[in-house]
């Protein structure tokens, strides 16, 4: 037991601490709350000079919109990113971990991370979890071999492919690539297909809306175009809602002054060599 | 039942010009009983900083003390204040950590930034999924109907004499509507020179 | 039944296509024939009803003459053979020569073996060594490991078992074994809804391997009346 004054340096790693309680809470009739879900669209092509990434921007906490315009292609590296589905905070913060270690590795070898080492480094994380950690992953990149595109599922396993669509509209999605993806296509032409894949997904799909993300990825620039296309679009309010002042009923009031923090520079001394 | 709707609760941040609200309301209930109707769920953490945690009320309380604590060692060992974007990273840690048996509170974060005073507001869910928009956030018991609030009266580029009426109407006509919060609400107005803490009338049934 | 199904996205995690795991309903397939052997399977992976992957390769490289034909969850399978081939690489670091495919089979069925209750992997490992040519192993759930002239795996085997120990003979040329491989699929592919796609093929001899495909629309039609 730690000492009740000074914690210990807690473990790294997940913890825990509550899963006895709340397990007890769960037996006793109160139902563990759902963390939010970016019921999705992402999609991922190959394209002639690199890989395009797609998304939408929707999540829900069960059928409330929780977020309507998030952003769900993940930095990875300079030359990759990461689309999420599945559970929000799993996504973000298994990218986030294996964006530490990419750039970690690029340290110590003095090398490009390349993007077979992103996917293995995310499929044995995930597999390790056994499928409790809910992220689904379409990884691209473009490295010293060339573009690459992974579809990684939540259980570990993985697989490249030169088109790939996941989350819940990712049968919308995959129909307009079934029909639309060429190899060896242009650029803007790929945009358009990816958009229009998207587009499906925010459509057809009721867990998937809002806007359209894309990033494309090229041997050594990245274009990230955030709302790409704004697939909805809100009609312009008329009037205004706005209360007059004072329309609310005021108990009490206290007003606390912050006073403004004054901050002197302090130049730095030159250090004194005349000893040496 | 869910296990955050066991005490109520509701709770609501906006950004504004040059400034930010928080607000909550005051009920802690068990179920259906109310308990008191002076429990605070909003928590000063800096001049301009506030976090609001509504949920399970043990662990809201729990939790502001974790929070706190990692606060003030953060705060020693940099010798300047936190800022409310990585106050909130910090936070989405601190529950991710716990991803497999989490707290059962959802986290609101209201601020302005230590240097710039720029206006913050943000969310998360109970595992630490951080969400950041341009407008509001919500949550609690009545945050389906703070959702619908919020959409209507929102404004960009609001005055604080204007958001804080924004705010309490948006907060105080959602709460009408859910049987498990409400019994009052305290606002708070934070701007770059003064934090205005008031407390408003509501209906106490 | 509402007209409307707001219960759109199972939040439980538990029966719904796209989190179900990743499996690869399958039929894959090894027979020696005079010189070494012919793996093959199909090309279908699965999530529920879903077709996750039409174009999957089931034939994953251990070393340049050792391969596994994989079947089960897709994730137990590819990290199975990673941790194989790691162990196999080191191997053949430490021997200074290509290691034999028995060794390559007995890691598999440790792990296979040992991790009995956590795993869903039924495994075909195929390959030529220079001691005793090519060989196959048979490794089906709970990590039994036997050696095998042919053999079959996933789903669509239970149709063929018939049709393959009629047709199998020992000592077959190399065309005649990859024409017994490719029917024997077609046929399992037929029958069994889990499997389908394409036919991918590989012939290891003591050259390495070489990669075949049979198309969709040139699958053989023989049994068709």
């Amino acid at each position: 037991m730690s000492y009740v004054l000074c914690p210990e340096i807690p473990e790294p790693g997940f913890s825990f601490e509550n899963c006895k309680r709340n397990a007890l809470l769960e037996s006793k009739g109160f139902t563990t709350p759902k963390a939010i879900k970016t019921g999705t669209t992402i999609v991922g092509i190959v394209y002639k000079d690199g890989v395009i990434l797609g998304a939408d921007t929707r999540a829900t906490e069960d059928t409330t919109v929780a977020d309507k315009n998030c952003e769900k292609i993940h930095f990875l590296a300079p030359n990759m990113y990461c689309c999420g589905a599945g559970t929000a905070a799993d996504t973000e913060m298994t990218t986030q971990m294996v964006a530490a270690q990419l750039e970690l590795h690029k340290l110590y070898t003095n090398r490009e991370a390349r993007v077979a080492t992103a996917n293995q480094l995310l499929k044995q994380y995930l597999f390790s979890y056994q499928g409790y950690i809910g992220a689904a992953l379409i990884l691209g990149g473009v490295d010293i071999e060339g573009p690459h595109l992974h579809m990684i599922y939540p259980h570990g396993s993985s697989v490249d492919l030169p088109y790939a669509t996941m989350g819940s509209g990712s049968l919308a999605a995959i129909s307009v690539f079934e029909l639309g993806w060429k190899p060896e296509m242009g650029e803007e032409e790929g945009i358009q297909l990816v958009r229009n894949a998207i587009a499906a997904g925010i459509f057809n799909d009721l867990g998937s809306g809002s806007n359209v993300d894309v990033c494309i990825i090229r041997k050594g620039v990245v274009d990230y175009r955030r709302t790409y296309d704004e697939a909805n679009k809100k009609g312009v309010r008329q009037g205004s809602y706005k209360f007059p002042r004072g329309a609310t009923a005021v108990l009490s009031t206290k007003v606390v002054d912050v006073e403004e923090v004054s901050v002197t520079p302090v130049e730095a001394e030159r250090m004194d060599v005349a000893a040496f | 039942m869910s296990i955050l709707a066991y005490n109520g609760g509701a709770m609501v941040a906006m950004k504004g010009e040059n400034c930010v609200a928080i607000a909550a309301d005051r009920r802690f209930g068990i179920q259906a009983q109310t308990v008191a109707t002076n429990f605070e769920k909003v928590f000063e953490m800096g001049p301009h900083l506030f976090v609001g945690l509504p949920g399970l009320a043990t662990d809201t309380q729990t939790v502001m003390e974790k929070l706190r604590f990692r606060k003030n060692l953060y705060e020693l060992k940099e010798n300047r204040r936190i800022s409310p974007k990585v106050f909130a990273a910090m936070i989405s840690n601190m529950l991710y950590e716990k991803r497999f048996g989490p707290f059962f509170v959802e986290p609101v974060v209201a601020g302005l930034a230590p240097d710039t005073f720029e206006p913050y507001i943000c969310n998360m869910d109970l595992i630490g999924c951080l969400n950041e928009p341009s407008d509001f956030v919500v949550g609690g018991t009545a945050s389906a109907q703070l959702y619908g609030m919020c959409e209507s009266l929102w404004e960009p580029n609001l005055a604080p004499d204007d958001l804080f009426e924004t705010i309490s109407q948006a907060l105080i006509n959602a709460f009408d509507r859910d049987a498990i919060s409400g019994w009052g609400a305290t606002v708070y107005i934070v701007e770059k020179d003064k934090v205005t803490i008031r407390n408003l009338k509501t209906r106490m049934d | 039944m509402p007209p409307v199904n707001t219960d759109f996205m199972p939040q439980d995690g538990s029966n719904d296509w796209r989190d179900a795991a990743h499996s690869t309903g399958t039929s894959i397939m090894a027979s020696e024939f005079d010189g070494g052997v012919v793996i093959g399977a199909d090309s279908r992976t699965t999530t529920g009803a879903y077709i996750a992957n039409r174009v999957s390769d089931k034939l994953t490289r251990v070393t340049d003459h050792i391969y596994c034909c994989r079947s089960g969850s897709a994730a137990d399978t590819e990290a199975i053979a990673d941790i194989v081939g790691y162990h196999l690489n080191f191997h053949g670091m430490e021997l200074g020569e290509e290691p034999s495919v028995e060794v390559g089979a007995a890691i598999f069925k440790e792990l296979c073996y040992n991790y009995r209750d956590s795993l869903m992997a039924g495994i075909l490992v195929a390959g030529w060594d220079k001691k005793k040519g090519g060989q196959i192993y048979s490794i089906p759930i709970g990590g039994m490991c036997v050696r095998q002239e042919v053999s079959i795996g996933g789903s669509g085997s239970s149709y063929v078992y018939g049709y393959m120990d009629a047709n199998y003979k020992p000592k077959m040329s190399k065309e005649d074994c990859v024409k017994f491989v490719t029917n024997t699929l077609a046929l399992a592919m037929s029958r069994d809804g889990s499997s389908g796609g394409v036919i991918r093929l590989g012939i290891i001899t003591e050259e390495g391997i070489e990669r075949r495909v049979v198309l969709g629309n040139e699958l053989p039609k023989f049994y068709e009346g």
